[in-house]
């Protein structure tokens, strides 16, 4: 099964399997796609963004922009893409900004964008405090300025929004939203399934297989929840959560 | 933080320790050297005071500043490998090979032909040491593996090295021998055991590039690869140059302990974790804490170099602890 | 004429250099126990510079008493701490460190070492190197012709004894065997050494602790000052507690030193031994 959203294929996908994990994904995201990865505990999430930032030995193939991710040298992988683990571990304490600073490793250590990364995570006033003594959504905000400032045009992100507090939850989304517009490929996996109906494609796992792909009006219908999920849809009031 | 504001004089300041220790440890010993008869014997003026000058004192203050540098790098690169603060230079077995290569040398009496079997058998016994773990864990397997594998060849090893003690605890001449060795000390060294030591100088260059590496590794191996870093490469360097400065440290010197944990430890509280920074500090801080510790050995008399290491380093390092909390 | 003086000279220099290094000139300095006993056997006072530093410790030491009068080294020194007494001649033993030897050996310091300390025979061959070493051969000479005139006085009282069969336990888990100076010690004093004889051990060796019940031992050769404090140890150490001349107390007791003396000064223990097993031929 193919699932394609629009125009020019960039993250390519084809029966990806990882032993035990993930077994025969195929999937194309395209330049400027905001997409979500939502699925149950164990679903293969995780698995699937390191298979597609190339640091699993996978079988079939990953390709970006044409090209065979794994035949792409490091370093200048390191520039295309780049991941942002699910738990954000420090056992040294790195000043917060070296750490978004080696975003720039692939870069020559250029610097370049750094002190913006930390001011759109609201990170600027922590710069120098070591990352090892920062909360956990504090070190999360970390990962993803330094994601964010390697400029990488495919940006994987693991459960980006678990540890956040909800302004910033809506803000890595909103963050998420501009990359997308400004034509970088964005896949992050999540559970707030109100959050994946608002992005622009949805990819649906389930015991380490493809359930479903597509826009998030086609693929979120209340029978494949309930299958994959086993809730309940229901729509009617709500509390919607909206940056100022 | 003050750690950054105070970090530009810390390597200046440890060079100036070194540089004064350096001076100290070879005007002071047990041979009584008058400041005159100091001059005399570095000028070559006086033969007897030369020979305490350059055979005695200059080879053992070398073998020192290679032995500290060596243990304190290599620990430092360990403590990145495995991003733990706690990895010290001889957990994959490097160290504790030595010592059995060293003390089978010893027990079966080959040490006394030549001055380089001892050295030599150390450093054979570092590199099967070595050599076996990375089978053992199957070359770049997870670091979890190669940690057990470590675990398990430093328990086989160090029952190898007590086997060979406890066998020869009636030649108590032999068992003499291997005690003074296990406890590391740096007693009579020679121009032979510089010269065997001195690809630290080149290892320990190495270490520098892979800096800014190593601080990426340091935070997570996939991140790092993601971010742009050939772990593996990086790591089979990290790995080989490790196990060049443990095996001749342990093969010139024996086993002398917590320099390879302690020092580390001690300028990341003082200076940070970047590692462009720490490769100097902790090349020099280790050779200046050796010598230091080796200077002591030396006027207290009669205690060995491993002992003071400790016992010098643990208190020292738990009062910084308390005074950085 | 200018030859003349040449030769004058040469003479004068060659004399000199002669006297300097003569007998009076001899500073030696002993590494290990062994060494201090024989030195001290031999050299004049002035010829010590310093010896071992258990040299006065009367738990090694045949020599301790008179040990006291010198400077010792210090423990674990360096080639300085050798250096620093300015000797013309420094003795070791086969297992003095190797670094050690060979730094003093290249400071250009004369240098013994002593590899062969076994038997008798061994230790007269030691002291008659040093004394070439040190120019005290007529002095070695006089101390070999004494040890021989008591050796050879032990051997006539003990013509005839039976052997007495003995062990020397150990607390640290192996005993002595053939091949060692136990072995010297009971062949000079009329004693047959179990281990080696029935439990044919060589070497210092452990012994097979149930079996060794069943050896027939009369008496244990120990070290220590009383038989009750040498034996104490033993009292509640398996197998030998179990054994009757534990039990009751049937003990050969040596002065310490003397179950390990490579020197000529073994000869105290054969004498004493003999006494301790043979009391009857000493009335």
């Amino acid at each position: 099964m193919v699932a394609s959203p629009t125009s020019l294929n960039a993250l390519e996908l084809q029966r990806v399997s990882v032993a035990q994990r993930l077994r025969d994904v195929s999937l194309n995201l395209s330049h400027g796609c905001l997409a979500g990865l939502i699925g149950p505990n164990g679903s293969g999430k995780s698995t699937l963004l390191q298979a597609a930032a190339g640091l699993l030995p996978a079988e079939g193939e990953v390709r970006w922009a044409g090209r065979p991710m794994l035949k792409i040298p490091v370093m200048e992988r390191g520039r295309m893409a780049t991941w942002v683990p699910q738990e954000a571990r420090f056992e040294f304490g790195f000043s917060v900004r070296s750490v978004v600073a080696q975003g720039r490793f692939a870069h020559g250590d250029d610097e370049r964008g750094v002190d913006a990364a930390l001011e759109r995570f609201d990170l600027a006033g922590l710069a120098q405090r070591p990352v090892n003594q920062l909360s956990g959504g504090e070190r999360h905000r970390v990962l993803l300025a330094r994601a964010v400032a390697t400029e990488a045009p495919l940006q994987l992100w693991d459960e980006p929004l678990a540890q956040l507090d909800p302004r910033h939850a809506l803000d890595v989304v909103a963050l998420g939203r501009e990359l997308a517009s400004s034509g970088k490929t964005v896949l992050l996996s999540l559970h707030d399934l109100r959050v994946a109906h608002g992005l622009d494609f949805v990819v649906v796992l389930a015991g380490g297989q493809l359930r479903a792909a597509g826009k998030p009006i086609d693929v979120l219908t209340p029978s494949l929840l309930r299958d994959v999920f086993g809730v309940q849809l229901r729509t009617g009031p709500g509390m919607i959560l909206e940056l100022p | 933080m003050s750690t950054t504001r105070a970090s530009p004089w810390i390597l200046p300041l440890a060079c100036a320790l070194l540089a004064g220790l350096v001076v100290a440890s070879i005007a002071i010993g047990d041979f009584p050297l008058s400041p005159a008869r100091l001059w005399a014997g570095l000028t070559n003026e006086d033969a007897l005071a030369a020979t305490v000058i350059y055979q005695i004192r200059l080879p053992r203050v070398i073998v020192a500043v290679l032995v500290g540098a060596a243990l304190s790098g290599g620990g430092l690169v360990m403590q990145a490998y495995f991003r733990n603060g706690l990895a010290s230079p001889g957990l994959l077995g490097v160290s504790s090979g030595g010592s059995a290569g060293a003390v089978i040398a010893i027990a079966a009496g080959w040490a006394t032909a030549s001055l380089s079997v001892l050295p030599i058998a150390a450093v054979i016994g570092a590199l099967l040491a070595t050599g076996a773990v990375l089978v053992l864990a199957r070359h770049g397997a997870s670091t979890e593996r190669l940690l057990l594998a470590g675990v398990a060849l430093n328990a086989l090893l160090g029952a190898v090295t007590s086997y060979v003690l406890s066998s020869y605890t009636l030649s108590y001449e032999r068992n003499a021998q291997i005690l003074f060795w296990l406890l590391g000390g740096l007693e009579d060294r020679t121009w032979e055991h510089v010269f065997m030591a001195l690809p630290i100088v080149s290892a320990a260059a190495l270490l520098w590039p892979l800096g800014r590496r190593m601080d990426l590794l340091s935070l997570g191996a996939d991140e790092a690869q993601s971010l742009g870093v050939d772990v593996r490469r990086l790591r089979g360097w990290m790995l080989a140059l490790t196990t060049v400065l443990t095996a001749l440290a342990t093969a010139v010197a024996g086993t002398v302990g917590f320099v390879g944990l302690i020092v580390p430890h001690v300028f990341r509280l003082l200076a940070g974790p970047e590692h462009r920074r720490l490769v100097p500090l902790c090349l020099v801080g280790g050779a200046a804490f050796v010598l230091a510790c080796d200077l002591l050995a030396r006027s207290v008399g009669g205690v060995r170099l491993g002992v003071i290491t400790s016992l010098i380093g643990g208190p020292f390092f738990l009062w910084l602890l308390r005074r950085r909390a | 004429m200018t030859n003349i003086i040449r030769c004058v000279l040469l003479w004068l220099a060659v004399g000199s250099v002669t006297w300097a290094t003569g007998a009076k000139g001899i500073r030696v300095v002993s590494q290990t126990v062994g060494t201090d006993e024989m030195l001290l056997a031999l050299a004049e006072p002035e010829q010590i510079a310093a010896l071992s530093q258990i040299a006065d410790d009367e738990a090694f030491s045949a020599v301790a008493t008179q040990a006291k009068a010198y400077p010792k080294l210090s423990i674990h020194g360096d080639a300085e701490s050798i250096l620093k007494y300015q000797p013309t001649l420094v003795l070791f033993a086969d297992y003095s460190r190797s670094e050690l030897v060979a730094q003093v050996k290249r400071s250009g310091v004369a240098v013994l070492v002593f590899d062969r300390y076994k038997s008798l025979e061994d230790s007269y061959d030691n002291l008659r190197r040093l004394a070439k070493a040190i120019g005290a051969e007529t002095k070695a000479e006089r101390v070999i012709a004494d040890c021989e005139a008591r050796v050879k006085n032990l051997r006539e009282k003990l013509k005839g004894v039976r052997r007495i069969r003995v062990i020397a336990p150990s607390t640290y888990g192996a005993i002595p065997g053939s091949d060692t100076t136990f072995q010297d010690l009971c062949d000079y004093a009329g004693a047959e050494n179990l281990a080696a004889t029935i439990g044919k051990l060589v070497g210092h060796t452990e012994p097979p602790g149930e079996k060794m019940l069943t050896w027939p031992i009369e008496k244990v050769v120990i070290a220590g000052a009383t038989a009750e404090s040498a034996l104490k140890p033993y009292e509640k150490l398996p197998p030998y507690q179990f054994m009757p001349a534990v039990k009751q107390r049937r003990v050969a007791l040596l002065k310490p030193y003397q179950l390990s003396c490579v020197s000529h000064y073994r000869i105290d223990g054969y004498e004493q031994l003999a006494r301790e097993l043979h009391p009857d031929v000493f009335k």
